[in-house]
């Protein structure tokens, strides 16, 4: 064999076997960026709410059980009256899943053990997805956005993963899909599936498939929300803080207002003042 | 003979191509691995039980006077104002206990820290009501008109100080600011002007693979001189099961109305947090109380 001959078989050799290599392990996508939700204009609710093709609230036409029909009514019956209703994220609590995938700007980092979304919701800042082949931990502590495993696939066999799939369990609450309080089951036992892939006809669109199953709901309930990527290549981060300027002040089961004077108002029309018998002075 | 050359170029085409494309290959593998692996994991602040259990900034001294900061006679002040009031079972001049953001330096003394580094930022992951830093790599330069933030607008530097190969220092300058801010919960102030720089280098102890260093250096209207803090942190585990969710406003008796803070007692009353403290206002409530 000549040297020349030797040398190409050598080339030829180093190209298979990168080749082959590339086959044998998919690269992972490059989804760096600002993702900002879409939002169908002239529906109630911009993007927070759960089907964005749909007004929030009963205009979701969540497939509720009669039980939590009912909580969804009193809540909006609440809210009516100046209350909270069923939206603990009124109070600055977490949003939790699904209500934090309503953020509208997320930023995706994946590396091959975790892929990472990092939301510019006020409480709802970071998910973790373990893609590291782990098993669900034996005793999950509860999280309002629960613990997701999962699994990156190369669908259309081009070398580059284009779809993962995340289930999300172990949860706690209070929780609302929407401000209307729109709720999921008590027991928190929901199940999320999710399918995070880019659209196949516009490169600049991710698609967020959920479905969940949870026992405020008759059949599992599946929605598709969009984001399209900032063409900016450093767009700007919000910071985004409930706590700054929220008028709403709990005191044991009652919500009051804060008034911008610094003063405490009723939220309801009649609605008593908290109870102040632990004070020796009077009221101001 | 004509056909031979044809051969030649080919070959030769094919050895170019060949050769480009590992060349291309080692490049960007190259790259890449310049950036370190060895920071993954769970990390935790460092604590002296001995002296500090706070958070303050300076982990080798107990936090409040004990951290010994060189704070002007005008700020020293407000420190001593501070402390008076939380005495008196006020908050002083610590909004981290309203649940607001604690911004810097009070963030980093939070626990379960994470980093993510990408050619273009690293990003910290906190588990706080300070969620996250990103720290941009990306050699841009200060934006024109950034909006003032809690954690401030960083931008990073990675060198290869030992000359491996292999980047193993942070550098990182932080800006723009918003507030109010404090060092620590007795309310160790930073100036009200927000004008506070804070420089960082961030590496790997050479001894202990499991200690990370963020040495800090606060320069601010409030303090004399530049303040330095070598503030250290422990790797708790290479591959964390899980991750804990750290929620202020979970459990916060603290209720604040106007100026005056009140407690929120597990019955759900109101009660006074400072003796004799008059309750609040209820003159827009046209029912008597409950």
């Amino acid at each position: 064999m000549s040297y020349r001959t030797l040398f190409l078989a050598v080339a030829v050799a180093v190209v298979l076997i990168g080749t082959a290599r590339a086959a044998d392990e998919p690269k992972h996508p490059n989804w760096k960026g600002q993702w900002n939700a879409v939002v169908t204009p002239g529906l109630v609710g911009q993007q927070f709410k759960f089907d964005p093709t749909k007004d929030r609230g009963l205009g979701q036409q969540a497939p509720l059980t009669e039980e939590y029909k009912k909580v969804h009514a009193d809540s909006m019956a609440d809210q009516a009256q100046g209350g909270l209703g069923n939206y603990p994220t009124a109070r600055c609590l977490p949003g939790g899943m699904p209500r934090m995938m309503a953020s509208e700007a997320q930023e995706y980092i994946v590396t091959p053990e975790t892929t990472y979304i990092l939301l510019s919701s006020a409480n709802d800042a970071l998910r973790r997805i373990f893609t590291d082949g782990r098993d669900w931990p034996k005793d999950i502590e509860p999280t309002y956005q629960g613990y997701s495993i999962g699994r990156w696939s190369d669908t259309d066999g081009d070398g580059t993963y284009d779809l993962l799939e995340v289930e999300t369990r172990g949860f706690k609450g209070p929780r609302a899909y929407d401000a209307t309080g729109l709720p999921l089951a008590f027991d928190n036992q929901s199940v999320f599936k999710e399918r995070f892939h880019l659209d196949k006809a516009d490169p600049n669109i991710l698609h967020v498939e959920i479905t969940v199953i949870d026992h405020a709901l008759t059949r599992p309930w599946t929605v598709d929300k969009t984001f399209r990527h900032n063409r900016n290549a450093r767009p700007n981060w919000r910071e985004n803080v409930c706590n700054e300027g929220n008028a709403n002040i709990v005191i044991g089961n009652e919500n009051y207002l804060l008034r911008a004077d610094g003063v405490l108002m009723p939220a309801k029309k009649g609605q008593k003042p908290p109870d102040l018998r632990y004070f020796e002075q009077g009221p101001k | 003979m004509r056909n031979r050359c044809s051969r030649k170029w080919v070959a030769a085409a094919f050895c170019a191509v060949t050769m480009t494309t590992m060349a291309n290959g080692a490049a960007t593998a190259a790259d890449e691995d310049k950036y370190p692996t060895n920071w993954k994991g769970q990390w935790i602040r460092v604590v002296h039980r001995d002296v500090e259990v706070q958070g303050a900034f300076d982990q080798t001294k107990p936090w409040g006077l004990g951290q010994q900061a060189p704070l002007t006679p005008e700020y020293q002040k407000v420190h001593s104002d501070s402390m008076a009031d939380q005495k008196n079972g006020g908050l002083g001049n610590y909004p981290t206990a309203r649940c607001l953001p604690s911004g810097m330096p009070r963030m980093m003394t939070f626990s379960n820290q994470e980093y993510v580094i990408t050619p273009e930022t690293t990003y910290l992951l906190l588990t706080s009501s300070d969620h996250l830093r990103r720290i941009f790599t990306d050699g841009r330069d200060w934006p024109k008109n950034p909006k003032p933030t809690y954690g401030g607008y960083s931008i990073g530097k990675w060198i290869d100080e030992d000359g491996d190969g292999r980047y193993d220092l942070l550098e990182v300058e932080t800006r723009y600011f918003k507030g109010p801010r404090a060092f620590d919960a007795s309310g160790l102030p930073l100036a009200f002007d927000n004008q506070s720089i804070f420089k960082e280098r961030i590496y790997i102890d050479k001894a202990n693979p499991n200690i990370l260093h963020d040495v800090t250096t606060v320069i601010d209207n409030a303090l004399t001189r530049p303040w330095t803090s070598d503030r250290q942190y422990r790797r708790l585990s290479q591959k964390p099961e899980q991750w804990p969710e750290n929620y202020c406003q979970e459990g916060n008796a603290n209720v604040v109305i106007g100026k005056e803070n009140y407690f929120l007692r597990v019955d759900g009353l109101l009660m006074p947090a400072k003796k004799n403290q008059t309750p609040p206002d209820l003159k827009y409530f046209t029912q008597g109380q409950k």
